[in-house]
């Protein structure tokens, strides 16, 4: 496989197989051999669906040859992290715990993606039940950050291996989960599109849950055209999930105009571009200046109450997390990653009153972000407030002063897990060292689209993220 | 909140939460019960009166 076709995006390989140019066959087998070749030091892949991926390749093919495409996505190949169920095929959420686990069904959203034409290439290494941002994982290893594999740094997690196989064109998409950043810490770490919808947007039915009312899933792709064309086959109403929206689901690969004249952007300074390192906060800032030239109206705004985001966030997370997982912290401990068990366990110590006031603030959060967006379309900001750290890195320095690593990864991206609002994730530029920064957009509820219009226009006006890592 | 906690008071915590941990295992935890203590009491200092909690947004 050429590392053309290897880092096509969605939309081109789906262009090349419809026209025959291409062979869903020659596509599948050329990330296979991708994926053995470079996957031993990269470590993004759980499981690879070698069989299942080559034998669905062939029924795309002779189904193309008779006229009868099965979608959008007919034939493309992607991958999906490890938490969401595949018929047939092991989901064991990056756990010991759960190995062996087999679906007998596929999620809500695997479903949709395959009767789209989608083909799963295999199960996306993880951080243990999607309980931490760096991308560490006790029982596989870390995956290598490919920016920087040499030095060994973090993909960013909880969706690590997704971050790591689109960056290193193992996969041209994957799915991620977001409950504090999981799609976007590591799109930002690792250079890729990551797009969190607005909570309801899309089902959650079939993906193993950390915190239920944190919780979304989404598309991680190397542009933000395929990000649209993803979640678009992947939103809608689904019976299956409470959470799930009645709201019809729009054309977003037509809000792609790339045309952001007029449209007004809120640069986030106060506690978000203050806690950015100078190179992130530089790149952001120089973004804002691009859609400015390009005729959007940029000014700045604060958000006050996400301030309090750490708490509130911690006291929903932690009894969530526990109440999932008491059955086995009490019979299995000792099959937990250490660290993972450790935050499960201090769940225990939070009262719920202190749960109800971590929901009070999240409404707090939610009212006063809507307010920003009365009279904006899209809020910006950094998406992590630095570039990805050694695995072995436990405290940094960002521009408002000293951090553990762990907290700073998910400072800026958990106010929008709280509020629900969309936010998209894309690279804005590269630091001193080679190592990808990036930057969220964030819009109104259920409006992906005017999310998605400004990151593509950003995207056409770029070419962040059409660098690729050398991989060894 | 600055008060640390012993290990008998956490371990009756625990307890009341349906987990039998030893004391080692909750002398190991009892920085990180602190910090988190510490970080939720930071909650208890808000004024939020009349505030509805929300759980999701505006499902339609």
């Amino acid at each position: 496989m050429s590392a053309d076709l290897a880092f096509a995006s969605v939309a081109d390989l789906a262009r090349m197989i419809t026209r025959k140019e291409v062979s869903p066959v020659e596509v599948v087998r050329g990330y296979l051999e991708r994926i053995a070749a470079h996957d031993r030091t990269l470590r993004a892949y759980l499981t690879v669906c070698d069989d299942a991926a080559m034998a669905d390749a062939r029924t795309a093919e002779t189904a193309l040859l008779a006229g009868r495409p099965a979608g959008p996505l007919h034939g493309v190949p992607i991958a999906l992290k490890d938490l969401y169920d595949t018929a047939g095929v092991a989901t064991t959420a990056g756990s010991k715990i759960l190995a062996g686990r087999v679906p007998q069904t596929d999620a809500t959203v695997v479903r949709r993606l395959r009767e789209a034409g989608a083909i799963v290439l295999g199960k996306l290494h993880m951080v243990e039940f999607a309980y931490g941002p760096e991308g560490l994982n006790a029982h596989h290893g870390a995956p290598r950050n490919p920016w920087d594999a040499a030095v060994e740094r973090m993909p960013g997690g909880s969706s690590s291996g997704s971050g790591v196989a689109v960056a290193a064109g193992l996969a041209p998409a994957s799915l991620g989960s977001d409950t504090g950043g999981s799609i976007r810490i590591p799109a930002s770490l690792c250079g890729i599109t990551g797009l969190k919808p607005t909570y309801g947007r899309v089902s959650r039915a079939g993906v193993l849950p950390l915190a239920w009312s944190m919780d979304h899933v989404g598309p991680m792709t190397r542009t933000v055209g395929d990000a649209a064309l993803l979640l678009h086959v992947m939103a809608g109403y689904d019976p299956a999930d409470a959470s799930s929206s009645v709201l019809p689901v729009p054309d977003y690969l037509a809000a792609l105009s790339g045309d952001v004249k007029g449209l007004r952007v809120g640069l986030l300074r106060r506690f978000f571009l203050e806690s950015a390192t100078p190179e992130v906060r530089t790149a952001v800032e120089q973004a804002a200046r691009a859609l400015q030239t390009a005729g959007a109206i940029v000014d700045e705004v604060a958000l006050p109450a996400v301030a309090h985001v750490a708490a509130a966030s911690y006291a929903v997370v932690a009894s969530e997390a526990l109440a999932y997982h008491t059955g086995w912290l009490k019979a299995r401990p000792d099959d937990y990653d250490p660290e993972v068990r450790t935050r499960l366990q201090l769940g225990a110590f939070v009262t719920g009153a202190h749960y109800v006031r971590g929901q009070q603030v999240r409404a707090l959060v939610r009212d006063e972000i809507d307010a920003a967006l009365a009279r904006r379309d899209v809020l910006l900001a950094p998406a992590t407030p630095m570039t990805a750290p050694r695995l072995d890195e436990r405290q940094t320095t960002l521009g408002d002063g000293p951090s553990d690593v762990r907290a700073a990864l998910i400072r800026l991206t958990r106010p929008f897990n709280c509020s629900g609002h969309p936010a998209c994730a894309v690279p804005c530029g590269f630091s001193s060292q080679g190592l990808p920064i990036g930057m969220q957009l964030v819009g109104r509820p259920f409006d992906e689209a005017t999310v998605l219009r400004v990151a593509d226009a950003y995207q056409r006006l770029t070419d962040w993220h059409t660098r690729r890592p050398v991989l060894a | 909140m600055s008060e640390v906690f012993d290990v008998d008071t956490l371990y009756r915590a625990a307890r009341v939460a349906g987990f039998a941990w030893t004391a080692g295992e909750l002398e190991t935890l009892r920085p990180a019960v602190a910090a988190a203590l510490s970080l939720l009491a930071t909650l208890d200092a808000l004024p939020l009166e009349g505030v509805e909690p929300t759980t999701q947004y505006r499902i339609l």
